[in-house]
């Protein structure tokens, strides 16, 4: 019992950054962009967060400002898929690189260094629930922050008109431009507020799950957080339940081996991977035995008025 | 006052040089810039990287020994896009290719087997790399599942298996605990150039580049390779079986990454170690995106992230910067270099009132 609450705190820990990584995917993939830059901006979001709490000691500063340079480097990305027109797939590509490199090269001098990691807080009652209480009430402020964002992700898209438009954006974008909306603009605001989210979990990773900065901080999730978007059905609901699984997944590997299990480390590292390579292929297999089409139709097509891609 | 772009009527192969050229102009200047926030001084830096890696005999030689396994990579990237298929897990393909050369190098008795141990293990690797390269193209073939994703995820797994080898039983006893393997046999290695370090290694690149061409220009094969990439549909009336095309597609590229890692640990290292590839096939998807997969355009575009590469390991050295700025310039350079084809079909206008 007491292995299993512990494992279900950790497995939120770990789902978190995830999770805030799969809202900003559900986000701009819903309004017709692929973000590959996923990983990329994590390591942006971690590696600024570190730096500006370093510099300033200030938990808001560092959150903010990871936010918003991630925000300002998805542009990067927008201008060049969607401005200037380039294949998604291979600007976002670019932006992984461009973060790890990024992340790499500055990182390079806080190696050592380390910072006070964030503090959980009890919810009064709420965290006194048997098992799952500790693991949801009793967390640091990001954690409840990601919750707002997925009510908030969902509100916004599912019970708003503005959501209504931006699945539109997704699904079919010349009808939209046929009723004289900006396809572009729509596109470009939504990759960047996805990027923006993106950042908040790379955030996680330097001010909640490490206290000391290390070499690739994000080792592979945001790759994890782009098939979880397919996972989670391209909605925020779902993206919850499935950040919090792979997040317990990575839990169990990290519990498995303080307990010396007798599993090599090696393998235990690449249970997430294969575990979300398994899922992935379920859920698609699965798609295709109903004959679901969830994916946003319009996913990874440029759109120019009059030009047909 | 506002821009737009307008569909130039005078497109041309110069103009197409002239804007790559451009935005890899841009991308050194962008790359300057963070060079001086590190405190660099980039002009110097890069005067540096003229003389030491272009003007020197010992830059030549290391630009083409950087410049093989990004070969290799580039053609691997490139024969899966030519089918629109993205293959990103050629690292990880890379080092299975290892893993299956080391299991030959441990296992064999290089006295019986004599010269022929490097053909074995030659084939081990084009075993090992073709069949990691294949499972994201099974699934992607039978199942429909997003290649992208599969094959980068494999990368994990891929180095995680290195790992477990080099910290479990395949660790030297005599290393201090590094964990490295015991070095290949004499006959388990690829010769070199006279004294220098470019190897043996380079000829199998040009002849993979070469073989890759010739399927993909001259072939039946290749023609329904390009034929089922541009339009799946009119090649499945055609007669082509798609799925496995797909499926040999990626054994052939996963092979090729493979053959990438047999030509590092038996051309330079000459056992296993860790961080044998620096993102070599991260390296390949921009190869192969710069020459546009045309499998000759890949030999300049290797060339030139090859210098990337060394001059990165002579800033390094210099400077004392991480390795990572590689991957700091791969991103610039691909960003401008994408950014920039729009202005080869489009001439950016102003529009006025």
């Amino acid at each position: 019992m007491e292995f299993l609450t512990q494992a279900l705190v950790a497995a939120v820990e770990m789902g978190t950054p995830l999770l805030f990584a799969t809202l900003g995917g559900v986000i701009s993939e819903r309004a017709g962009v692929i973000n590959l830059g996923m990983e990329g901006l994590l390591l942006v979001g971690a590696l600024v967060a570190f730096v500006t709490m370093l510099g300033t000691q200030s938990y808001l500063a560092a959150i903010g400002a990871a936010v918003v340079v991630a925000g300002v480097v998805t542009m990067v990305h927008g201008l060049v898929c969607l401005v200037l027109r380039a294949n998604q797939i291979a600007s976002g590509l670019a932006l992984t690189l461009f973060g790890t490199g990024l992340s790499g090269l500055f990182g390079d001098r806080l190696i050592g260094k380390t910072i006070e990691p964030l503090d959980s807080h009890a919810l009064p009652g709420l965290s006194q629930i048997p098992l799952i209480g500790p693991a949801l009430f009793h967390q640091d402020v990001l954690v409840y922050l990601s919750y707002g964002c997925v009510l908030a992700t969902w509100v916004v898209l599912y019970k708003s008109r503005l959501g209504l438009t931006i699945r539109s954006m997704g699904e079919n974008p010349e009808v939209c431009d046929t009723m004289g909306l900006s396809v572009l603009g729509y596109r470009f605001w939504c990759l960047v507020a996805g990027g923006m989210l993106i950042g908040l979990g790379g955030a996680y990773f330097s001010l909640a799950l490490n206290s000391y900065w290390v070499d690739n901080i994000t080792a592979g999730r945001g790759w994890i957080a782009v098939a979880l978007v397919i996972f989670a059905f391209w909605h925020p609901l779902k993206a919850l339940a499935g950040a919090y699984l792979f997040g317990f997944a990575i839990a169990l590997e990290l519990r498995l081996q303080l307990l010396g299990i007798g599993l090599s480390p090696y393998f235990l590292k690449m249970l997430p991977y294969l575990l979300t390579i398994l899922v992935l292929t379920t859920v698609t297999i699965r798609n295709q035995r109903r004959g679901i089409q969830v994916m946003p139709a319009g996913l990874g097509q440029g759109f120019v008025r009059g030009e047909k891609y | 006052m506002r821009f737009f772009f307008e569909k130039r009527t005078d497109t041309t192969p110069l103009g197409h040089t002239t804007t790559i050229i451009g935005a890899v102009v841009l991308a050194l200047v962008f790359g300057a810039g963070f060079l001086a926030t590190v405190g660099v001084d980039p002009l110097e830096a890069y005067t540096l990287v003229v003389e030491e890696v272009f003007l020197s005999s010992y830059g030549w030689q290391d630009l083409l020994v950087k410049f093989t396994p990004l070969l290799f990579m580039g053609c691997a990237v490139a024969l899966a896009a030519q089918m629109r298929l993205w293959n990103i897990g050629a690292e990880g393909q890379f080092h299975m290719g290892t893993v299956f050369v080391t299991w030959g190098s441990l296992h064999l008795n290089p006295d019986t087997w004599g010269w022929s141990l490097l053909l074995v293990m030659g084939l081990l690797a084009i075993a090992g790399g073709g069949l990691w390269g294949s499972i994201p193209g099974v699934l992607k073939a039978r199942f429909g599942v997003n290649e992208i994703i599969t094959s980068l995820l494999l990368n994990y797994v891929a180095v995680a298996w290195v790992d477990q080898h080099l910290f479990g039983s395949w660790r030297d006893p005599a290393s201090n605990n590094f964990p490295i393997t015991r070095e290949f046999a004499d006959v388990a290695r690829l010769p070199s150039f006279g004294n220098t370090s470019v190897h043996f290694g380079l000829i199998l690149a040009l002849v993979v580049a070469v073989v890759v061409a010739w399927v993909l220009l001259k072939t039946k094969l290749g023609f329904q390779i390009q034929l089922t990439g541009d339009n799946p549909d009119a090649a499945g009336y055609a007669g082509v079986n798609g799925r496995l095309l797909i499926i040999l597609v990626f054994a052939f590229s996963g092979a090729i990454a493979g053959l990438a890692g047999f030509s590092e640990v038996t051309g330079i290292h000459y056992r296993l170690q860790q961080n044998i590839s620096i993102g070599y096939g991260y390296t390949g998807i921009i190869v192969a995106w710069l020459a546009r997969n045309h499998p000759l355009g890949i030999l300049l575009s290797a060339l030139f992230m090859a210098v990337i590469f060394v001059s990165a390991e002579m800033l390094q050295i210099e400077y004392g910067l991480p390795i990572a700025m590689v991957y700091l310039y791969q991103g610039v350079i691909l960003f401008t270099v994408l950014g920039s084809e729009i202005f080869t079909e489009y001439k950016l206008r102003l529009r006025t009132a």
